[in-house]
């Protein structure tokens, strides 16, 4: 019933329902005492907006058009990240050695896991390079971040001995061999 | 710094190893048995009323006293064997029992209640020939030794020699027995065969030769058995060609020659063949014999004789009757006279010693056990009971060496089998399975025979089932209310069956005196035995295991090899392992003497594998023979092979099978037996299983382990013995081509040589004589790098020698045997079982006898677990996988798989028997036995609670902000 254009000045007194209560004075520009007693009723929880104030966002065109080149930016960040983790990695594998203990067996698989993770989830990223006119470059630089991370998990899989690439890890899996012969005998009895 | 590097390598190698038994796992899983041996000498301590007390010397020169009421030992005393230990009599007076040890070497007084010795005096040199206690006025105080040419008189409470006397015409007469009456006289009698008798009379005092004299005795051949002194010193001697008994008073001067008495004056007559034999009693040493006598005309005849005012008169005439002995208590002398009573029983009667006259209700029963042997000693224990009349108690000797105490009206008391003091071979068999649990095996056996059917079956197996785990359930929630004493339930042929982990096994035992047992592996119970009669006592034993029990409805199945050593010719003799029954199995006629036998992996349609025994002439026999076994061995001839060692010869021949079962020599090895001769060989154990192909090396790459299945190793000694230039060689020989693949020398060594042969290594244990000390030494083969081929394994085709490691150690002990554990798939580590002098078992890891053990600590060394190399080879007590149970003269160790890799099942056997598991790399596989179920479960429960707590209130929580 009420619009904000056509009940300007009553707005300026009557904010908020608590105040009704405590209200020591009063100016009613409306007509019709006893009908509007009844509205200021049903409006009584309303918030009161300040003019101009709405409260639907507005889409903002404006900002896209006006700076492409922090779109840029922003996806080459996206692209760039995976290589920038490299030097912290290497730290940390630097920091935490080569023996098998539980810490260092976390930090190595975090480490594969998360390019692999990346990778896997390569569609959403792309979508998220859509809007970059490199997209196809910064979806490649992604790319060979992930792998070069993955790559110096594999390493440091290696360098801990993890990796089954010696004969020794595969010995449990060799088979006795067949005896072609059977033989048997002793001292003379 | 690097010593103390080593030291703390060592140290924490150890921790790993160390695996002692807690104090509270004493016999939980182990039980020991000891025994005697067969009894030569056994006295009953009658010097109280209440004594339990029973001396025995045995043939395995054992002097224990057991406890009669129960058979337990007091105490034992074992001495060397061999003749150094040999206990040549056994007197017992009051407290004291006086030994003479080692053909005379030694007199012993012991005291019995304890088991103390209370002196020991060194004897003159000279072989034993008897020993009596002499008395003096109504007191016993002196024991005197006779040897074959001196006598000793020895005092009885400090041993101390009163005297010794040479004596005279020692080389042509032989002194064979002692006799004294308490009047202050010993008197020695001896006797030149086919001519005299000589009689010397010597004064206790000083021993001075009183009187000496020979009475004519042109028809006497022997003195022990034949000859009795009775009732007043009065010399008594039967003579089976003459059919004569003679008498002879020691001490009168006048008669010189002996009166003879026609046995057929008293209507009695010596069996043909049979010697006659004499027993008299002589109650107190310090009084003169009674004048009653048993005298045996036959093996079932006995007569008891009195001999009165010069004449000899019949009391009573036991016929039949097997055995007779006199006991004596206070001052009533009974015989106890042993009768067959119907085919498996005999009755044993009480009669009084000077009237004949039977005691009333005194009759004993003794039920033979159909699967033993004929009785063959008889002691009795007399006592006067409260109304003084005369009770008695018996133990009998049967020939399988079962010792049996019985009293009135024929309950046994105890039961002690001390065949098992002497076992020759043995092996533990899977017990088979529950009759639920067969029954489900069997399901899967049978044909099909269409779909609904099936269903139904094995819906009513699963009932089957289901009940029975009911029922288990049932007894479990019973037991559990009832005390714990009273639940032991005990163990019996019916009850037998499977464990869940295979823990619990057959062990059939096969002895020397050719009795088979099968004993329960967990408690130690003998569930059946078997006496073979006619075994000689030199016989070659080897038993074989032909069907295991892994093959439902058909019975397990074990074959016997007997060999006779004199005539050399063999029997077999079949039968099941669990029940002891003898299988009808027919059994091959062996008319030449076997060499060898063989028992090949190819199984008969009944699943027996097949066995094949090699004559004198190369020829086969199979056992089976079937029709079968014959067409698969044709078509496997070209693949079998065995090998013949003849120590004799020094030569070691290999042989191939033929199609028509002939056999045709491929190679042959001569040792020449100037230099030296073999001693032993091994090969490998047929059910050893190894899991890892390689040893991994501190680069990660692998050396792969030399596993030849025919690998032979032969250990020979030198005969030269002298320290400087005897050696012991070890010669490891392929058996199928006859290659020599690799042979070592110790040099200044000797043996007894002990050696294990597993995997691809070999340990041995020699005589260091340069530096005396024992050695380890371990040598061990590998392929290298690269297996030439992975897939099979054939001796014709092997290109390249082996790389062989080796090392030794300082052992800091003898051994006497060495045996290395076994599991089921080969994953857990090994190690070596041996078996001390001392009695203890050592369970020596096998990583410390490794050749690759480095002597300076580097980095890939360590990576591999290497422990430096130290030349001393420690012996840590908590290794005595016994801890006190030792086990006396331990000659043999056994181990067997059970159905936990972890854990290995031992039996280390001597005199005593010893069982027990190992666990070398510690129960990886199962809970412990401290396992906390209840912290765990009731934490399982608490969180389990907490769970479902925290998720109601989770849920009121959201609920109230949804509210809000």
């Amino acid at each position: 019933m009420t619009s904000p254009g056509g009940q300007g000045g009553g707005a300026l007194s009557t904010r908020g329902g608590a105040a009704t209560k405590r209200m020591k004075w009063a100016i009613e520009l409306s007509l019709g005492n006893s009908r509007s007693r009844s509205d200021r009723q049903s409006k009584d929880g309303d918030v009161m907006y300040p003019v101009g104030y709405s409260d639907k966002p507005v889409p903002d065109t404006s900002v896209q058009e006006a700076d492409r080149n922090l779109v840029e930016k922003r996806c080459w960040d996206v692209a760039l990240g995976p290589l920038k983790q490299i030097p912290m990695n290497l730290f940390i594998m630097y920091m935490s050695g080569n023996t098998i203990s539980i810490f260092p067996i976390m930090m190595v698989c975090m480490m594969a896991w998360r390019p692999i993770q990346a990778l896997m989830s390569m569609s959403a990223t792309f979508k998220l390079l859509e809007s970059s006119s490199q997209q196809w470059l910064q979806g490649l630089v992604y790319l060979i971040g992930n792998l070069l991370g993955s790559a110096l998990a594999i390493y440091k899989c290696q360098s801990m001995g993890l990796l089954p690439t010696h004969s020794s890890d595969w010995l449990a899996f060799i088979e006795p061999p067949q005896r072609l012969e059977i033989m048997g005998g002793g001292m003379v009895m | 710094m690097a010593w103390l590097v080593v030291r703390l390598a060592i140290t924490v190698s150890l921790l790993y190893t160390a695996s002692a038994v807690f104090e509270d796992q004493v016999g939980k899983f182990d039980w020991r048995q000891q025994f005697i041996g067969k009894v030569r000498f056994a006295l009953f301590d009658t010097h109280s009323q209440a004594s339990k007390k029973l001396l025995v010397a045995t043939d395995k020169n054992v002097f224990a006293s057991l406890n009669s009421r129960t058979g337990d030992l007091f105490w034992r005393h074992v001495d060397k064997t061999g003749p150094e230990g040999h206990i040549d009599a056994l007197l017992m007076y009051g407290q004291d029992a006086v030994v003479v040890v080692g053909n005379g070497r030694l007199l012993r007084s012991w005291e019995t209640t304890v088991g103390g010795l209370k002196w020991e005096a060194v004897l003159d040199t000279g072989s034993f020939q008897a020993a009596a206690l002499v008395g003096v006025q109504d007191f016993v105080k002196y024991v005197a030794v006779l040897k074959k040419s001196a006598i000793s008189l020895h005092d009885l409470s400090s041993g101390s020699q009163i005297w010794v006397e040479n004596l005279p015409d020692s080389d042509t007469v032989q002194y064979q027995t002692i006799y004294s009456g308490g009047n202050g006289l010993v008197f020695v009698l001896g006797f030149v065969p086919n001519s005299h008798i000589v009689i010397v009379e010597y004064k206790i005092e000083d021993g001075e030769i009183m009187k000496k004299k020979s009475v004519e005795a042109a028809w006497m051949s022997s003195l022990e058995n034949s000859c009795a002194v009775i009732s007043s010193g009065i010399l008594l001697c039967v003579d089976q060609i003459t059919q004569s008994l003679y008498t002879l008073p020691l001490q009168s001067a006048e008669q010189t020659e002996m009166r003879q008495i026609h046995l057929q004056t008293l209507d009695l007559e010596v069996a043909s063949g049979f010697p006659p034999v004499l027993t008299s009693t002589q109650p107190n040493p310090a009084q003169p014999p009674l004048a009653e006598f048993f005298l045996q005309l036959s093996p079932d005849h006995h007569i008891l004789l009195q001999l009165k005012d010069g004449l000899i008169a019949p009391l009573r005439d036991f016929n039949p009757s097997y055995l007779a002995a006199f006991a004596t208590s206070g001052e009533k002398t009974v015989a106890a006279v042993m009768s067959p009573k119907n085919d498996t029983a005999c009755s044993i009667n009480l009669f009084s010693a000077d009237t004949g006259r039977r005691h009333l209700d005194t009759t004993i029963i003794y039920h033979m056990d159909p699967n033993g042997g004929k009785p063959n000693r008889l002691y009795v224990h007399a006592f006067l009971k409260k109304d003084d009349s005369v009770g008695y108690r018996v133990m009998v000797q049967t020939e399988d060496l079962t010792l049996t105490f019985l009293q009135q009206p024929g309950r046994v008391v105890w039961m002690r089998e001390e065949a098992l003091a002497d076992v020759v071979t043995m092996e533990m068999v899977d017990l088979p399975l529950t009759g639920t649990q067969a029954e489900l095996e069997g399901e899967f056996g049978k044909k099909a025979d269409g779909l609904l059917p099936m269903v139904l079956k094995r819906l009513s197996s699963q009932f089957i089932l289901l009940q029975a785990w009911m029922a288990h359930l049932w007894k479990l929630f019973y037991d559990a209310r009832k005390p714990r004493s009273s639940v032991k339930n005990e163990v019996t042929i019916d009850t037998l069956s499977r464990d869940e982990f295979n823990l619990q096994k057959m062990m059939v035992m096969v002895t020397a005196s050719g009795k088979l047992f099968g004993i329960d592996s967990k408690s130690g119970t003998i569930l059946w035995k078997q006496y073979l009669e006619n075994i000689q006592p030199n016989s070659i034993f080897k038993l074989i295991v032909q069907r295991t029990t892994a093959h439902f409805p058909h019975p397990p199945q074990c074959t016997l090899l007997i060999k006779d050593k004199d005539t050399g010719l063999g029997s077999l003799y079949v039968f099941n392992p669990i029940f002891g029954k003898k299988s009808h199995i027919s059994v091959p006629a062996l008319p030449r003497p076997v060499l060898q036998t063989l028992l090949l992996p190819v199984i008969d349609q009944d699943y027996a594998k097949v066995l094949l025994l090699i004559d004198d002439q190369y020829k086969v026999t199979a056992f089976p023979s079937t029709k079968n076994v014959l067409q698969q061995l044709q078509d496997t001839a070209s693949s079998i092979f065995f090998y013949l060692v003849d120590t004799s010869q020094g030569k070691l021949s290999g042989f191939r099978l033929r199609m028509d079962l002939s056999t045709e020599l491929i190679w042959e090895v001569v040792i020449p037996t100037e230099v030296q001769k073999i001693v032993a060989v091994k090969g490998k154990r047929a059910n050893e299983h190894v899991h890892s192909q390689g040893r991994v090396m501190g680069d990660r790459s692998v050396l792969y382990k030399y596993l030849n299945p025919n690998l032979l190793a032969v250990i020979t000694e030198s005969t030269d013995t002298h320290q400087e230039r005897s050696f012991v060689g070890i010669f490891l020989i392929d058996g199928v081509t006859g290659r020599i693949v690799h042979e070592a020398v110790q040099r200044k060594a000797r043996g007894p040589v002990h050696f294990v042969h597993s995997e691809n290594w070999v340990v041995y244990v020699y005589w260091n004589s340069k530096f005396r000390r024992n050695e380890f030494s371990v040598l061990e083969l590998f392929e290298g790098a690269e297996l030439y081929n992975s897939t099979v394994f054939s001796s014709l085709d092997r290109p390249h020698p082996p790389q062989v490691l080796q090392q030794s150690y300082i052992f800091p002990a003898p051994i006497s045997t060495l045996e290395a554990t076994l599991t089921e798939k080969g994953i857990t580590s090994r190690h070596l079982l041996v078996g001390l002098p001392s009695g203890n078992i050592l369970s020596l890891p096998k990583m410390f006898l490794d050749p690759r053990r480095p002597e300076v600590v580097s980095e890939q060394s360590r990576e591999e677990n290497l422990i430096p190399y130290a030349p001393e080879m420690p012996i840590r007590t908590e290794w005595f996988i016994n801890y006190n149970q030792t086990v006396s003269r331990v000659r043999g160790i056994y181990t067997a798989p059970s159905g936990l890799e972890s854990t290995c099942l031992v039996v280390a056997y001597g005199l005593d028997i010893y069982q027990t598991r190992v666990f070398p790399s510690k129960q990886f596989d199962v809970l412990k036995d401290d396992y906390d179920y209840v912290l765990i479960s009731s934490v399982l429960f608490g969180l389990f609670f907490a769970t479902m707590i925290s998720k109601r209130l989770a849920e009121v929580k959201l609920l109230n902000r949804a509210w809000r």
